[in-house]
């Protein structure tokens, strides 16, 4: 019990801190700006898709019906593209307004790198000037470690959910057939995918921060670590592709995706509860295991 | 319960090659201030950090109030420390953060044990200031405030007056004192004056080792030689014949008389030399028992 308590007052000591630092307010601003811009970018673009293309159809004497049959498809096509070949995951999706997919999955794909950007100095930045100690004499390791786990991760997922909140806001502007009925789940089910996701990576961070006593090569660290498992992930991605082109069985270097949390992302969009809950699991267990590490670490190292 | 507070057994600490702190051994009795005392590089603080738990000792074993403190909450709440060259976190006020670590300790009220331990050390003013923006005195002053807060039975305090002006210095001396009083507390200084001054036992560290450890009457052989400060010479062949002393020498203008106190007590023995000076008509400066510290730790490291 002591160790819980211990974790809420190190969470809200660390979240008031993270709140009032310049870096922190610098990032958060940064990445609504970002999310702005792509969601302005993508929406532009995909209107001005949907109307040439009606344009050339009703040039080409294609009833409207047939406009909007091409304009799925041409949709479905890009949702394949980025979601891979899950025709349930793609339906899915194409019930939805695409800006929506579109801007979630280009936002999430920043958001480790982000994370690591807010987060690489949250232990090595305690351990490099010493004041770790003032903690490490009031508190076990593990609650400081969770305790600024807790607290970075607060600041993204509410980010998180912000821009998602917007991303969905807009999208009903555009689209005011997207209905409620349609819109509340499903922002239920992005909030949810973004939480998990996001947990995952602040995990990660934390684990590299507790590796090193300078906060540069903790940066660094992660920064090689995002792009080790991005590579995994793609590498892995690309050999399974590659063999069932071929007709193939996929051959085992093709697992190597399944080290890399990305390798679950889509599931957590997925509208089988099932699939849903592997990539649920997934998450939770690199977070579990990205955790544990760096408490491990901590709990050695000097201070 | 136990009368030791503090138990080192044999204590070794090596950084790659170097060894910082070599088989060391020794005892803090509960109640008692300890002076932690050597040149730089004598792993004064390598040994002070393994005693807080931020270090782990290659070999040996430490037991602080019983406990070992790199066991998770052995310690938590006994153990007030102030650690050297620690910087204090920035983004929150002084009053937040120590209201917050207070609370992390589980002082409460919080903030109540915050705003007496800053009323302590005199930085009221500071209460709304940014940590990290204090000058290198006022955060040695926190750092104080944040070690005595909540009355720790333990407390460690390393250079706490290291970089302060002589004033501050001296109202830091009066708090351990204040503090020694219901503490057992552990200074670790260059100042030998000071430590003189605040500390019963010390223990001298000499390049990792411990070169000696004992009460600082023991150290400074007070029961054993005293020193008189004299203008002219000294009849030495006289005082070395007073009963019950052992050696008489002459150091700049200072009589060194050695005695045993076995066969006089040193009050007797002083007093003898004094009227035998004064019979003689030597001309008397000053009185001193014992070895200054400092000659003492010049001779031992």
């Amino acid at each position: 019990m002591e160790g819980i308590r211990e974790i809420g007052v190190i969470w809200q000591g660390e979240l008031r801190r993270a709140l009032r630092s310049p870096r922190t307010l610098v990032l958060v601003l940064l990445y609504c700006f970002f999310a702005a811009l792509v969601l302005i970018a993508v929406s532009f673009m995909v209107s001005s898709a949907t109307s040439t293309l009606n344009t050339n159809l009703g040039g080409q004497g294609v009833p409207e019906e047939g406009q909007a049959q091409v304009a799925l498809e041409a949709k479905a096509a890009l949702l394949k593209w980025l979601f891979g070949d899950d025709v349930n995951l793609v339906e899915a999706l194409s019930r939805i307004p695409v800006v929506i997919p579109l801007v979630f999955k280009i936002t999430l794909f920043f958001l480790p790198a982000y994370a690591a950007l807010m987060g690489f100095d949250q232990i090595s930045g305690e351990i490099e000037p010493r004041s770790i100690r003032y903690l490490a004499v009031r508190a076990r390791r593990s609650s400081i470690l969770f305790g600024k786990f807790a607290a970075q991760a607060t600041v993204l997922v509410s980010l998180i959910l912000l821009v998602d909140t917007l991303i969905f806001a807009t999208a009903r502007v555009l689209n005011p057939e997207f209905e409620f009925s349609l819109l509340l789940p499903t922002l239920l089910r992005f909030w949810v995918a973004a939480f998990v996701f996001s947990t995952a990576y602040v995990a990660l961070t934390s684990l590299c921060s507790a590796l090193f006593s300078l906060p540069a090569v903790s940066l660094i660290f992660n920064l090689i670590a995002l792009f080790g498992l991005w590579m995994l992930d793609a590498v892995g991605g690309w050999i399974a592709s590659w063999a069932r082109l071929q007709g193939q069985e996929e051959p085992f270097l093709a697992n190597l995706r399944w080290l890399s949390p990305t390798a679950y992302s889509n599931a957590l969009l997925h509208p089988e509860f099932g699939v849903f809950g592997r990539g649920l699991v997934a998450y939770v267990l690199f977070s579990a295991v990205f955790l544990a590490a760096g408490y491990l670490v901590l709990r050695r190292r000097d201070v | 319960m136990s009368d030791t507070a503090i138990e080192v057994n044999q204590v070794s600490r090596s950084f790659g090659a170097k060894v910082a702190v070599n088989q060391v051994t020794l005892q803090v009795r509960r109640g008692e201030c300890f002076g932690l005392i050597g040149p730089n590089g004598a792993g004064k603080t390598t040994f002070f950090s393994m005693l807080c738990g931020f270090l782990k000792p290659t070999s040996g074993t430490v037991r602080v109030l019983g406990a070992d403190p790199r066991v998770p909450g052995a310690l938590k709440g006994k153990l007030g420390v102030l650690p050297q060259d620690a910087a204090l976190p920035g983004g929150l006020s002084v009053g937040r953060l120590l209201t917050y670590w207070a609370s992390l300790s589980g002082l409460a009220p919080a903030d109540r044990h915050a705003r007496e331990a800053v009323e302590k050390v005199g930085l009221m003013d500071a209460w709304n200031v940014d940590a990290r923006s204090l000058s290198h005195g006022m955060a040695k002053r926190i750092g104080l405030a944040q070690a005595f807060m909540g009355g720790a039975a333990v407390v460690l305090l390393d250079e706490p007056t290291a970089g302060l002006d002589p004033r501050s210095a001296a109202h830091v001396r009066s708090l351990i004192r204040e503090v020694k009083a219901h503490a057992t507390v552990v200074v670790s200084s260059h100042n030998l004056q000071e430590l003189e001054e605040l500390c019963d036992s010390a223990a001298i560290l000499d390049r990792g080792r411990l070169a000696q450890a004992g009460t600082l009457a023991e150290l400074t052989a007070r029961s054993a030689e005293f020193r008189v400060e004299l203008l002219g010479p000294a009849p030495l062949a006289q005082v070395q014949a007073l009963e019950g002393v052992t050696g008489a020498s002459m150091a700049g203008q200072q009589l060194v008389v050695l005695f045993d106190s076995r066969r006089r007590a040193p009050e007797e023995m002083i007093t003898a030399t004094l009227e035998l000076l004064i019979r003689q008509g030597v001309k008397i400066l000053g009185v001193t028992r014992g070895k200054k510290l400092e000659e003492r730790v010049l001779e031992l490291t």
